[in-house]
């Protein structure tokens, strides 16, 4: 499959830095430009399994959907395991990895200073491209002994592995974060 | 380069001035200019990418100081 961005790859590998943009302008000229309509085949899809709700975890995995569907992608997110904790009405998930402790008032600090957006901001800003899917696990549903109606209001479906499967065969990018 | 509607995202980290971006575009007509300020050194490259997937058209990066203007024009 042609692979959509030519162009910008090449350009990123041959100015890979910001004083290389800088003192090209002319150069943005260059560019083939390039939408797609929802749902059209060779849209770039991204899909991503988030198994754990620390939010060193979350906030890469939500960047990455959320930057990927205001970029015009498709992102299929499998909330599993501990990951599934994210999606629960009323639960509002405040720690990071016991490696990151340290660095644990740093990140709330950020947040709180407005100089990073929280997770679920930004979550909500990629479902509110209606580009950004969220599957919940079901048997990690069971393990908690949640039923669907504990998810939020943004989850579309409570899902299988296959489910999952099926959806992610044709991403471009997949990736597991835990 | 003159602008219709300015966003300042000026001291916000990755996916923040993107996402305001995204936004202010998406709320604009054809053809109007969107200026984006940022200090994140991400955000020329990001824009970037991202102007280039989405088909509106990069006008200029330019940087005054540790902030750069980014002007995008919005497609049709």
């Amino acid at each position: 499959m042609d692979h959509p961005h030519p162009i910008s790859l090449s350009l990123t590998k041959e100015h890979p830095f910001v004083d290389t943009y800088l003192s090209k302008p002319d150069y943005y000229h260059l560019f083939t430009l390039r939408t797609w309509e929802d749902g059209e085949p060779g849209m770039p899809k991204i899909a991503l399994i988030v198994a754990s709700e620390r939010l060193d975890k979350l906030f890469p995995a939500i960047t990455l959907a959320t930057t990927a569907a205001i970029s015009g992608w498709e992102a299929e997110l499998f909330f599993t395991f501990w990951g599934l904790l994210a999606l629960k009405k009323g639960y509002e998930p405040s720690e990071v990895s016991l490696d990151y402790q340290a660095y644990q008032d740093r990140l709330k600090e950020a947040i709180a200073s407005g100089s990073m957006p929280g997770w679920r901001t930004v979550l909500e800003q990629g479902v509110a491209t209606g580009r950004v899917k969220i599957y919940a696990c079901s048997s990690s549903l069971g393990m908690f002994g949640m039923t669907a109606g504990d998810l939020e209001e943004y989850v579309d479906s409570v899902a299988g592995a296959a489910t999952f499967l099926g959806r992610a065969k044709d991403a471009e990018v997949t990736l597991f974060v835990s | 380069m003159k602008a219709d509607v300015t966003v300042d995202a000026t001291f916000q980290t990755c996916p923040g001035p993107l996402i305001a971006l995204a936004e202010a575009v998406s709320r604009a007509a054809p053809g109007q200019v969107v200026k984006l300020l940022a200090t994140d050194p991400a955000a020329p490259s990001d824009v970037t990418e991202w102007s280039t997937g989405t088909g509106h058209k990069l006008l200029e990066i330019t940087r005054d100081g540790d902030v750069y203007e980014i002007y995008i024009e919005v497609s049709g």
